[in-house]
């Protein structure tokens, strides 16, 4: 980085002008008699992108704080932020090159759109029987273990559709099963604690899992082959639009994507549209959203609550278990893979609001972007990667502090 | 008859003392060993290492086992971790009562433990543990027969230099007590020979890689090494050689665990051309007792070949066992004592430690980090140039003194 000081130093602007706006502005509102409930994020977010410039003539004004109000001011936060990098370190590819953005970009659009599908799970889970599920990850896990062995050791001839079908069927299963046995206590009011006991109980189902994998499986990684491979082709001569190699494809000999993941984030597409079908045109898909608005009168509408938290636990599992499916011919596999994916699904599920769904996933894709932008970008080589998981703990502690209801959340 | 009487009291003492060593003896003599058996640690690595201390332990037993006992050797799981190491080291002190220890993959576990065998008297022969700093402390119990990092670092700096046309390196690291210093002595050794380069640095249980790989596109490299072990180095590899700045497009370094090749070619499937860095004799200068091990490990385990740290640990199991035999005792000092002047002949090769207590590398005008060391390991890069081919095939390339076939460069 070129300017460092003139970075920290916009950084340090922002921040301040921030406080200052949240605070002043929330109490010019409150004086005048107006509403305040927006009053304090605006304030922030005037502040930040524009300090006293902004602030004065808000506090002035005081104008109807319409929806436009909430969110171009924080579009202003992104630019000045933007604006203070390039100017700071203007050699840096992110600022520089254009096919560099572009690539960084489609990368963190992939990785985002699986991250969602995982979060959905756990938002499914948590919007209807309200448990926050620790084993998450373990769903994760199994699903990419059962897709390796279907297509690499039990049935290779069967194909990556129906092993990954497998796993849809077998992770649902497992996840209904836990669901009536242990979770039930909590719904027929037999244990005292119900939160404690279900944070323990899917404790106990992740170390379970965990270590009845890696003693059948052994505790060697596993690698899963790609679902497909590409021809060599070349669109037009030379591959100026498009060209296409075994494993990658390369759109306007900029941006760069490998199949593997191109299929995971295809099939991850696909099944949320699935998803989104099953909730909104299915009996059941109803039944569950009314369960996860208010329970007592889906069961007075003659709904099977009970029902409905076994096919939710099952779902939400299913949908850990498909992310894993559809990424287990990227990575290697362990025993121990889903720990990292399930933090990165409460990030996600706390930035999009607990329980949201559109949130959820919405909340992936930033996720995703934002780890592509820290890792394509933060200028010391020696930090950009290695801080890769610090970068969802930055965006959670930033939600915490300006919206901790989350993007989609609803105020209690 | 005075000389008879006193020829025969000098034998009975000598034969009362030897039966009273001998019974001071606990039967079976107990050796220790660490190895990561569970990620994050390079699972890989460890379980051929088990492999080939099971060997050593079946050996030394088959030979009589050592002071008239049989031989047990405790292999312990320290899963990469260092407080892990720290915990499994105490372990078999205390609970498993070992005498000495043999085996360590992960420096940073090395790092970790050293002082605890160090304080508790029991000798450790570290077998694939790099960082200078494990010898370099000068530890009385502490002795290595793995390369010094420092070394494996002049030989990587050594070869990019021979690489047609490198003018720019990207280091790739794990952020942990083997990469890091690791990358800081490539580097060092890459700015003597007038290559500039740039360290990525990730940490040890990363699968995602494909920001930095980006970055690393966007800085033009004409040579990438990696000092990444285990599984991290299998992802890069795959999803560098993806993005198509793979071992084919250019001069890529990659891990030892690669050795094995039926494991890297399923992982690896676009791996051709690496250049993998190995420790130990090159296949042409196999000695019997080489011949034999790899035998033995080959039947034991269904590979084509035997890893450099899978010698490294039964080498550091049999000359801990000729230690204790030349000791007569199972006594820390006196095994310290035996080892400072041991010629062992093994599938390394011939071994020894000669800078120690009585020829310390200060006198000798030495740098410390060569108390208690194997000085001359061999160090080589061979390269898999034909997919699919066997490790035993791969020629060695550099450097001169072993090579046994020309080197394809990917990018010529």
């Amino acid at each position: 980085m070129d300017h460092p000081d003139f970075f920290l130093l916009a950084i340090v602007w922002m921040v301040l002008w921030g406080a200052v706006g949240g605070v002043w502005i929330r109490r010019a509102y409150f004086a005048r008699d107006l509403d305040v409930t927006a009053a304090r994020d605006v304030g922030v977010a005037i502040g930040a992108a524009t300090g006293p410039f902004g602030l004065v003539p808000l506090y002035l004004k005081t104008p109807k704080l319409t929806r436009g109000w909430r969110m171009l001011p924080w579009a202003g936060v992104a630019l000045v932020f933007l604006a203070a990098f390039a100017v700071s370190d203007p050699d840096n590819a992110c600022v520089s090159s254009g096919s560099f953005v572009a690539s960084q970009i489609a990368n963190g659009l992939i990785m985002g759109t699986i991250y969602g599908l995982m979060a959905l799970g756990l938002a499914l889970i948590f919007s209807i029987i309200g448990v926050v599920s620790f084993s998450h990850g373990e769903f994760y896990m199994i699903g990419g273990m059962i897709v390796y062995y279907m297509t690499s050791v039990w049935l290779p001839e069967a194909g990556p559709i129906v092993a990954v079908i497998v796993a849809c069927l077998a992770t649902f299963a497992i996840g209904a099963a836990f669901e009536r046995m242990f979770l039930t206590p909590i719904y027929a009011g037999k244990v005292e604690r119900p939160n404690e006991y279900a944070i323990l109980v899917t404790f106990g189902l992740a170390f379970f899992l965990q270590y009845l994998v890696q003693a059948l499986s052994g505790a060697n990684p596993v690698k899963a082959k790609p679902f497909f491979e590409l021809p060599h082709s070349e669109f037009p001569t030379g591959g100026a639009i498009l060209s296409t190699s075994r494993s990658n494809i390369t759109l306007f000999d900029t941006i760069s994507i490998s199949t593997p993941r191109l299929t995971a984030a295809i099939l991850s597409v696909v099944m949320l549209m699935a998803l989104i079908w099953f909730l909104y045109r299915t009996w059941i898909g109803k039944a569950l959203r009314a369960t996860a608005q208010d329970r007592q009168a889906a069961a007075v509408a003659g709904i099977n609550p009970g029902l409905m938290n076994m096919i939710a636990f099952g779902l939400g599992c299913m949908l850990a278990g498909l992310a894993g499916a559809v990424l287990v011919q990227a990575f290697s596999w362990l025993p121990q893979t889903g720990a990292i994916p399930a933090l990165r699904a409460f990030v996600i599920i706390v930035l999009g609001g607990l329980g949201s769904l559109p949130g959820a996933f919405i909340g992936g894709i930033i996720l995703g972007l934002v780890e592509a932008a820290g890792a394509g970008c933060v200028p010391d080589p020696t930090r950009a990667a290695a801080y890769l998981p610090a970068y969802g703990m930055i965006i959670l502690t930033l939600v915490l502090l300006l919206k901790p209801q989350g993007l989609f959340g609803r105020k209690q | 008859m005075k000389k008879t009487m006193m020829l025969t009291v000098s034998a009975f003492a000598l034969w009362v003392g030897s039966t009273q060593a001998q019974a001071a003896v606990q039967c079976p003599v107990k050796l220790g060993a660490t190895v990561p058996l569970s990620a994050p640690g390079s699972v890989t690595g460890g379980e051929a290492m088990r492999d080939a201390i099971q060997i050593a332990e079946a050996d030394i037993n088959q030979a009589g086992g050592l002071l008239g006992c049989p031989v047990q050797v405790v292999v312990a799981d320290d899963e990469g971790l260092p407080e892990r190491g720290r915990a499994v080291m105490e372990r078999l002190i205390t609970q498993d009562r070992v005498v000495a220890v043999g085996g360590g993959y992960h420096s940073s576990v090395g790092i970790a433990n050293m002082e605890v065998a160090d304080a508790a008297g029991v000798p450790v022969v570290y077998a694939e543990t790099w960082n200078d700093d494990i010898t370099a402390k000068g530890l009385r119990h502490v002795f290595r027969i793995a390369p010094l990092s420092s070394e494996v670092a002049r030989i990587f700096a050594d070869f990019a230099a021979t690489v047609p046309g490198v003018k720019k390196v990207v280091l790739v690291a794990e952020n942990t007590d083997y990469g890091l210093p690791a990358s800081e002595q490539t580097k060092a050794g890459l700015d003597k020979s007038n290559i500039a380069s740039v360290t990525f640095t990730v940490d040890i249980g990363t699968q995602d890689f494909s920001g930095i790989i980006e970055r690393i596109k966007a800085e033009k490299p004409d040579m990438i090494i990696q000092l990444l072990t285990g599984e991290a180095s299998y992802n890069f590899t795959q999803q560098s050689a993806e993005a198509g700045i793979g071992p084919g497009k250019l001069p890529t370094t990659c891990d030892q665990a690669a050795l094995e090749s039926g494991a890297f070619w399923k992982n690896v499937p676009d791996g051709n051309l690496c250049f993998v860095n190995a420790v130990g004799l090159p296949r042409a200068l196999y000695n019997d007792k080489t011949k034999a091990f790899v035998k033995a490990y080959t039947t034991k385990t269904g590979k084509s070949a035997a890893e450099s740290y899978a010698m490294e640990g039964y080498d550091s199991i049999m000359l801990l066992a000729q230690a204790i035999k030349d000791a007569g005792s199972t006594d820390g000092n006196a095994i310290v004592q035996s080892l400072e002047k041991i010629k062992y002949s093994g599938v390394l090769g011939d071994i020894s430690f000669p800078y120690n207590s009585t020829n310390p590398p200060a006198a000798a005008g030495k740098e410390p980090k060569f108390w208690h060391q194997f000085p001359k390991p061999a160090v080589t890069m061979v390269q898999y140039q034909l997919a699919g081919q066997l490790a035993a095939d791969a020629p060695v390339v550099f450097p001169p003194e072993f090579k046994t076939g020309t080197p394809t460069w990917p990018h010529q």
